[in-house]
């Protein structure tokens, strides 16, 4: 366990008192990447910016360990988790335009973290963004710097956010659905110049995605998320192609696929997180649920290489 | 297909928006050909830029064409008379993208339901809170529903809403504009179901505007591909899906994230602005199979086979494996 | 992203609440509006039941006991006519509140159907409009209603007609700013297509529209209404003495700020806590009515 770079134990985060986060492991070994699947409410970008320390502030409570390497995110001080985030963590946001600041140009955006975290003189915080830009498939980067966020294409702005994130060459990659704003086209360019960069570094990558599709494509491992919690976790070969939890096999049959005869959507709604039901969370919309499944909270097992949380596997 | 009179004929049209001042115009939609038979659904798929938003609007007669004609039934759309506008209207019902800032905020569900109603006298009207009871229950929404305000709805909720009020005026064609996207999976699985047995039941002609080809191909037995304001390709789900001719149409499916299928970059570059388009093909700044008279010569939408139309000089050669079957080819309702 | 529809608020039959009670409801859920309404309320208490609350009559005079600090006869002292003080306050509440909605009421009466006209017609309709609306708007209001009453003479009435004009030009010109807001809507644009003829566009989809925004300046407006007719009598061209008025109070007691400040505190007083809560009741009716802090109910 000691190479694992992301490293969640038995976290819970609350805001006020409902537990937005119950009860949550995973692992990520270093040098892989991870697609955290969910739909909306599922808490996965919540654990991505728990991840990043974004997290702790007043009126939310965390519990349990979130290791990134051997910093505790839940304990360490203020100045070790800012020594983190941008030198030994990268952020990329789903929707470029918004996540850069329309007052600052390109130049300026990724002069930040080289000014901060590296201590690069004007010259040389130059000579690494134009690198830097290079290495994210813009061309003509010099051209390039002085540019404002809203003179470029959804796209570019998009691989300036990647640059951004990669400036500071951090170890792990967090990118919460970098690709959905984006038209398909444009959308395996830009998964595959993450991938690329993200496996030059040698760095780890957590990708926030509700597309299973996609993950099969670029994830090593899944975790699937519901309300609050881990469903499944495991590689993502399997726990996307051959789901054994009954949420993932209900997400991949509502998944469209080209020739697909009928979509299978789960029945139900995903109840507030103020009123989540005892036991089980997914038991009331659950084919195999059972009483047990609404008394009591399922414990996780092992199946195969993934671990789920169901009574009836 | 029948020989009933096309719900919707466009011939050649083309929309064009100044910019600049006046002094540029954009391009948004060249050369468009279609035909709408009552009870086709046909899917417009495309990306940014692709015009099949506009091509929606110039179709409602929300804008003018710039160029080629707009026939609706008999006459054509820029020339109706009043009651035929009235007609129109309620033949043609819209389900607009942003469903949500689609619908009066001051209006409870049921005033909602019922305005179409009340508008093209459908029921009497002791009749009208039992038929917002069958419309509410159509699309599966609780009866306590109608006393509720939009904004007490859910994204979802307010989508099947909408749904509802586009069939309360009992038209012969829905137009939906996205109205899938953005939906959690399991939620649009229901909006998808929802809208697919609706328009088998019914007998409706659908037209979905969406950028996801998957999609496409479980609603609707047309696609008609955009590309910067053109039709590059269209013709039944399934032969397009087995057998795509246009390069863009093969690119588009094979940038789809497909489960067991590797990560594959089927297009370089961005997409040009419709502002600044290409000389010659438009699709040449990026396609695969580029010659040299692509440079030159912009295609037109033409016939291939029979139901088939290609925007190509060099269209793909027909494939006749068959990757997957689609559900189109089988009836099952 | 929200789940089920929830509504506590509905009755055991299983039907929500009618309009009434929905409104009720979202400003009782501000504290600001409450409070502000409270206040507001106890002067409206104040000016209603001025005769049977105020210990003397408003220009009884007791020359004997002028200039008197507050006592237990005279709660709030006494001017220099040996009127009461308190007395005066609870009644100059009435001359205060009714200029404010008086002139807020009539304001809008003009200007809204301007704004309304403007906004909807487009074109050289409300480029008329609004030219003649920015000749109104071009004088500061205080400034205008000067003018007026050197015009028409001085007196309540006047005042009321002289602040109203003064309030055409702001109500139209955002008024006219809502309605195209409201106008490039989405849902006016689905009302249109489904062939809703334009009348009724205008009555049900775009004019409720604008209610909550134009009641929101509205309810603001009366503040600034109520401290620019004190304005205008501390300046002796509002109300005519002996009527007891905040703002003639507080010019009476001007000289004597050092010997009797209770002579223009007490109106003065009165003066800011009833702004404050007209205030506080503004702002928090606008609280209530946006969607954006209100929670789902």
């Amino acid at each position: 366990m000691r190479n694992n770079l992301l490293s969640v134990e038995n976290f819970t985060l609350r805001r006020g008192a409902v537990a937005v986060l119950d009860d949550v492991s995973l692992h990520l070994p270093a040098g892989q990447t991870l697609a955290l699947i969910g739909e909306s409410g599922a808490g996965k970008s919540t654990l991505a910016f728990a991840a990043m320390g974004l997290l702790r502030q007043p009126g939310i409570g965390m519990q349990g360990r979130l290791m990134v390497g051997d910093t505790d995110v839940v304990s360490a001080p203020e100045k070790d988790i800012r020594a983190l985030r941008g030198q030994r963590m990268g952020l990329i946001f789903q929707d470029a335009s918004s996540a850069l600041n329309p007052c600052f140009t390109v130049l300026a955006h990724l002069s930040e973290p080289l000014r901060r975290h590296r201590k690069l003189g004007r010259a040389a915080c130059r000579e690494r963004a134009v690198a830097l830009l290079e290495s994210v498939g813009i061309a003509d980067p010099a051209g390039r710097l002085n540019a404002y966020p809203h003179e470029l294409s959804g796209g570019m702005q998009q691989r300036v956010m990647i640059a951004i994130a990669l400036a500071c060459e951090p170890e792990l990659l967090i990118a919460d659905e970098p690709t959905s704003a984006l038209d398909v086209t444009i959308q395996a360019q830009i998964m595959t110049l993450i991938l690329d960069r993200v496996r030059a570094l040698g760095a780890s990558a957590v990708f926030v995605l509700h597309d299973l599709a996609l993950a099969t494509q670029v994830a090593d491992r899944a975790a699937v998320m519901y309300a609050g919690q881990i469903v499944e976790e495991g590689p993502a070969a399997e726990v996307l192609n051959h789901p054994q939890h009954p949420y993932t096999r209900g997400l991949r049959a509502s998944a469209i696929e080209f020739g697909a005869t009928r979509l299978e959507p789960i029945a139900g709604v995903v109840p507030p997180l103020s009123a989540m039901p005892g036991g089980c969370r997914f038991a009331p919309r659950c084919p195999l649920a059972t009483s047990k499944c609404t008394e009591q909270r399922p414990p996780r097992v092992e199946r195969g290489a993934s671990t789920l949380a169901c009574w009836h596997v | 297909m029948n020989n009933a009179l096309p719900l919707f004929s466009l011939l050649d049209v083309e929309k064009s928006f100044p910019i600049d001042g006046g002094r540029r115009q954009l391009k948004a939609l060249d050369g468009i050909r279609l035909t709408l038979h009552p009870g086709e659904s046909v899917a417009l798929v495309g990306e940014s830029g692709s015009g099949k938003s506009t091509l929606v609007r110039v179709m409602l007669g929300l804008e003018p064409a710039t160029n080629g004609r707009v026939v609706v039934g008999a006459s054509d759309l820029g020339q109706l008379d009043g009651p035929q506008r009235r007609r129109f209207a309620r033949d043609v019902a819209y389900i607009y993208q942003d469903a949500r800032g689609s619908l009066n905020p001051r209006a409870t569900v049921a005033a909602l339901l019922a305005e179409p109603i009340r508008l093209h006298k459908l029921r009497d009207t002791r009749e009208i809170a039992g038929r917002v009871d069958e419309l509410l229950d159509q699309v599966g929404l609780p009866r306590a529903t109608r006393h509720r305000y939009p904004s007490e709805l859910s994204g979802g909720q307010v989508r099947r809403v909408a749904v509802a009020r586009a069939l309360a005026c009992e038209p012969k064609v829905i137009v939906a504009d996205e109205s899938v996207a953005g939906l959690d999976v399991s939620v649009q699985a229901q909006l998808l179901n929802l809208l697919r047995d609706l328009q088998a039941g019914s007998g409706l002609a659908l037209v979905f505007v969406t950028h996801d080809l998957g999609v496409a191909s479980y609603l609707c037995e047309r696609v008609a591909v955009m590309y910067l304001g053109r039709i590059v390709e269209m013709g039944p789900t399934a032969d397009i899906l087995q057998s795509p001719r246009h390069p863009y149409t093969q690119a588009l499916m094979k940038a789809f994230p497909r489960f067991g299928a590797p990560l594959t970059i089927s297009l370089q570059g961005e997409i040009p602005s419709p502002a600044d388009l290409p000389s010659g093909c438009r699709f040449r700044t990026r396609c695969a199979q580029v010659q040299a008279d692509c440079t030159s010569i912009d295609p037109a939408q033409t016939l291939l086979e029979p139901q088939r139309h290609v925007a190509c000089l060099h269209p793909l050669p027909a494939r006749t494996l068959q990757p997957f079957p689609t559900q189109t080819t089988t009836s099952e309702h | 992203m929200a789940a089920e529809l929830t509504d506590a608020a509905a009755d055991s039959a299983g039907r929500p609440p009618n309009a009434a009670l929905r409104a009720w409801r979202l400003l009782s859920a501000q504290r600001k509006a409450m409070a502000g309404g409270g206040i507001v309320l106890a002067f409206v208490v104040m000016a209603v039941f001025a005769p049977w609350l105020a210990p003397y009559g408003p220009t009884e005079q007791n020359v004997m006991d002028a200039m008197q600090g507050p006592s237990a006869a005279h709660w709030a002292g006494t001017d220099s006519f040996g009127q009461d003080i308190l007395s005066r306050v609870f009644y100059g509440a009435r001359s205060a509140l009714w200029i404010g909605f008086a002139s807020v009421a009539l304001g809008m009466l003009a200007g809204v159907p301007l704004g309304v006209l403007a906004g909807l017609r487009g074109g050289r309709t409300e480029w008329g409009i609004m030219r003649l609306v920015d000749g109104l708007l071009a004088f500061p209001e205080l400034i205008m209603a000067m003018a007026f009453m050197a015009v028409l003479g001085l007196g309540m009435g006047n005042v009321v007609y002289a602040l109203a004009l003064s309030f055409v030009g702001p109500f139209a010109r955002m008024v006219r700013a809502d309605v195209l807001q409201v106008k490039s809507r989405p849902f006016v644009e689905a009302a249109r297509l489904m062939g809703v003829p334009e009348r009724d566009v205008i009555l049900r989809h775009v004019l409720p529209n604008i209610v909550s925004p134009i009641l929101i300046q509205a309810g603001m407006r009366v503040s600034i209404a109520i401290l620019l007719g004190s304005g205008l009598s501390f300046l002796g061209l509002g109300v005519v003495p002996p009527t007891p008025d905040w703002g003639l109070m507080i010019a009476e007691g001007r000289g004597f700020v050092s010997m009797a400040p209770w002579m223009s505190g007490m109106p003065g007083v009165a003066l800011a806590v009833l702004l404050v809560g007209l205030n506080l009741l503004a702002e928090g009716l606008r609280d209530a009515l946006d969607p954006r802090t209100r929670s789902r109910h």
